[in-house]
């Protein structure tokens, strides 16, 4: 990529989230940095006949500030976090030139378990993947281009990606982005089959991690061109990359391939080295393969000093919440920067000596500028985000 | 400008765009979901593969026949994959929400250990739980064309078809890669009913199809954006009936069958307009 080429960086002005931890940024960022437990058993449905039924709900939704909240769960979840978002920042444009790019791994799926027992046309409509993006963007008024991505649990990422090229494209002159997925049976059936879920808790690079929980919820941020942006920002994407393992359908390539060349296209993208990176917000699912296999592709890619850049996994404090996983990373990653903190990784104890990072259970403080936010999904999916705070 | 080098085409109607019929609506009659046949793929990493990434591996193979590449012309990690589709995990979905719950799962594992085997939960009526989510499919087309490129899924109707093709030119055109697939699947048999119940959302005939089109060159003059309908999305609608995420490629089939130097194409879905334009 040469500097003519490369994709002029993005703002991100404002966030909004719905997470287990809180149903706004402020609250969430708290609970973060002082070690909030979002992990609960399962109330919303049946989970007395799983091996699990313990993950990140969200115990209670809150009314939105205007309107009524959608009964799709999905839909409702990110209702919430736009809710959030728009205390923060104005769309501020033409509704033609506002554009909705939401990531998910389950879309509308617990709709399609209503549609399945009988539910009505509209239930049927609603099963769609790409339904609680449209109901988004009514929401908003958006009438610009309205995209669904699904790369498994990297969606987050890969649709703030889809999100600046729509920008850099002049296809859009605000992005609204993110990502979400709820907990229903369906998925934690599915992982529950596939003996990823732990009964202890979740220790992301922990020696003794031992699988994953689940959670749910949104997350959006609302991305412009640098020039347009309101001096007032968190941050700005300066790199994104994504790549495909071509290895197996469910688990990630050993040599964690497709992760190195997603992280070494978006610093690439970003025009920026590794020794530039100041912090890691890793996929970190506390299962002891993604965790050696993103260990080793840190170490290959930041080479001597992987041991020293502080990385943190937010996955221990509210679970993998899939679709919203990667965009909420994503904001910690700004707030960090802005605050000049970064959270300390839940459930980690005991170090691993093959992941040999600098994870730290407490919240330190920290100067991070540049961060890189990795994700991996189900299908060999990889995404990669470079980004820059305010610090 | 980007370029299509070629275009591979399954449909319910048959292989290409000489198996379409003149009139869709007419050739189905009062059918509401025309069935594509299932290719004959080969290898026993297939064996647990679902029907649409068959159809998906099935039309990577024929883009490139109908580009003049073989296999080692995109393995790698310049060749890009957007993939596109707005119903093709739906018979996964059904299937794994009708085969029951873990619940089932431990009775299973129960029975499989007392018999001397292993825990089988993993698959729930014969499937592997991976195989529900949209990205099963590009991740069987990555796999048997070692494709490690930018990898981008989208979901949505037509007017995904056409984001999908802007997203392959952004990668051409950043250099991020030097082709890029952009393949779409859709199917619907296993899904029926639902789609009955619905059938305000799409007009009929549903046609299973499964597309994918070959493009190159440098992005840029694109005309990506609102447009109103391109004749030849009438004319692939006329041709092929309702084919969803698909549609766009096919588009670019009747283009190029119809020696076009350069196609603009277009989609609708859920009241959103895109198009796009592209040397054919």
């Amino acid at each position: 990529v040469t500097a003519a080429e490369r994709p002029r960086p993005v703002a991100i002005v404002a966030a909004g989230v719905a997470t287990p931890l809180g149903l706004d940024l402020d609250t969430f960022w708290s609970a973060l940095c002082t070690g909030v437990d979002g992990i609960s058993t399962i109330e919303r449905f049946r989970v007395d006949d799983l091996r699990v039924g313990r993950g990140g709900e969200i115990k209670k939704l809150r009314a939105p500030r205007h309107g009524r909240l959608p009964r799709c769960r999905a839909s409702a979840l990110l209702t919430l976090a736009a809710d959030d978002l728009l205390a923060r920042g104005a769309l501020a444009a033409d509704p033609a030139r506002i554009a909705v790019v939401v990531g998910t791994a389950l879309g509308g799926v617990e709709e399609g378990e209503r549609a399945v027992a009988g539910g009505g046309p509209r239930v049927a409509a609603s099963a769609l993947y790409d339904a609680p993006a449209h109901a988004l963007a009514r929401r908003l008024a958006a009438r610009g281009p309205v995209l669904t991505v699904s790369t498994a649990c990297a969606s987050g990422a890969t649709a703030i990606g889809v999100g600046a090229d729509l920008l850099a494209t002049n296809a859009a002159d605000v992005v609204v982005a993110g990502g979400y997925d709820v907990l229903c049976r369906f998925v934690l059936c599915g992982f529950d089959a596939l003996r990823s879920l732990t009964r202890d808790r979740v220790r992301p690079f922990d020696r003794r991690r031992s699988g994953l929980l689940l959670g749910e919820a949104a997350a959006l941020v609302l991305m412009m061109r640098d020039a347009d942006a309101p001096r007032l920002r968190l941050g700005r994407v300066i790199g994104h990359a994504s790549s495909s393992d071509g290895s197996h359908v469910a688990a990630p390539d050993p040599e964690g391939r497709g992760l190195v060349h997603a992280i070494e296209g978006a610093l690439r993208a970003a025009g920026v080295g590794p020794d530039t990176i100041d912090l890691v917000s890793a996929h970190g699912t506390g299962t002891p393969l993604n965790d050696r296999i993103e260990a080793a592709v840190l170490h290959r890619v930041l080479g001597a000093r992987a041991s020293a850049v502080p990385v943190n996994a937010i996955k221990g404090a509210l679970g993998h919440t899939m679709g919203a996983a990667a965009t909420l990373e994503a904001i910690m990653c700004l707030l960090a920067s802005r605050d000049g903190v970064v959270p300390g990784t839940a459930g980690y104890e005991e170090a691993d000596p093959a992941c040999a990072l600098d994870v730290q259970a407490a919240t330190r403080t920290a100067r991070t500028r540049v961060s890189l936010s990795t994700s991996l999904g189900f299908g060999g999916c990889n995404a990669a985000l470079v980004l820059e705070g305010t610090a | 400008v980007t370029r299509v080098l070629g275009v591979g085409l399954l449909t319910g109607w048959g292989a290409g765009v000489a198996a379409l019929p003149e009139d869709a609506r007419r050739a189905a009659g009062d059918r509401r979901v025309i069935v594509a046949a299932t290719p004959a793929v080969d290898g026993e990493r297939f064996r647990r593969a679902t029907r649409e990434c068959v159809l998906a591996v099935a039309a990577v193979d024929a883009a490139l026949r109908d580009s003049g590449l073989d296999r080692a012309a995109i393995t790698g990690p310049r060749t890009a994959l957007v993939y596109v589709t707005a119903a093709a995990y739906g018979a996964s979905n059904a299937q794994f929400i009708r085969a029951g719950t873990a619940g089932r799962a431990r009775a299973e594992d129960r029975r499989s250990r007392a018999m001397g085997g292993g825990a089988r939960s993993t698959e729930r009526g014969g499937l592997y739980f991976p195989y529900t989510a949209p990205s099963a499919v590009p991740a069987e087309v990555a796999i048997e064309y070692g494709l490690t490129g930018g990898y981008v899924i989208l979901v949505g109707g037509a007017a995904a078809g056409v984001d999908a093709l802007w997203q392959a030119s952004r990668l051409l055109a950043d250099g991020r890669t030097e082709m890029a697939l952009v393949l779409a699947v859709e199917t619907f048999e296993e899904c029926r009913d639902l789609w009955g119940r619905g059938r305000w959302t799409t007009p009929r005939p549903l046609v299973e199809a499964a597309a994918c089109a070959v493009l190159a060159g440098h992005g840029g003059d694109l005309a990506y954006g609102p447009g109103d309908v391109a004749p030849l999305e009438m004319l692939a609608a006329r041709h092929a009936g309702e084919t969803l995420a698909c549609a766009p490629l096919i588009a670019l089939a009747l283009a190029r069958a119809a020696g076009l130097p350069r196609a603009r194409v277009s989609g609708g879905w859920r009241g959103r307009r895109a198009q796009i334009a592209m040397a054919t």
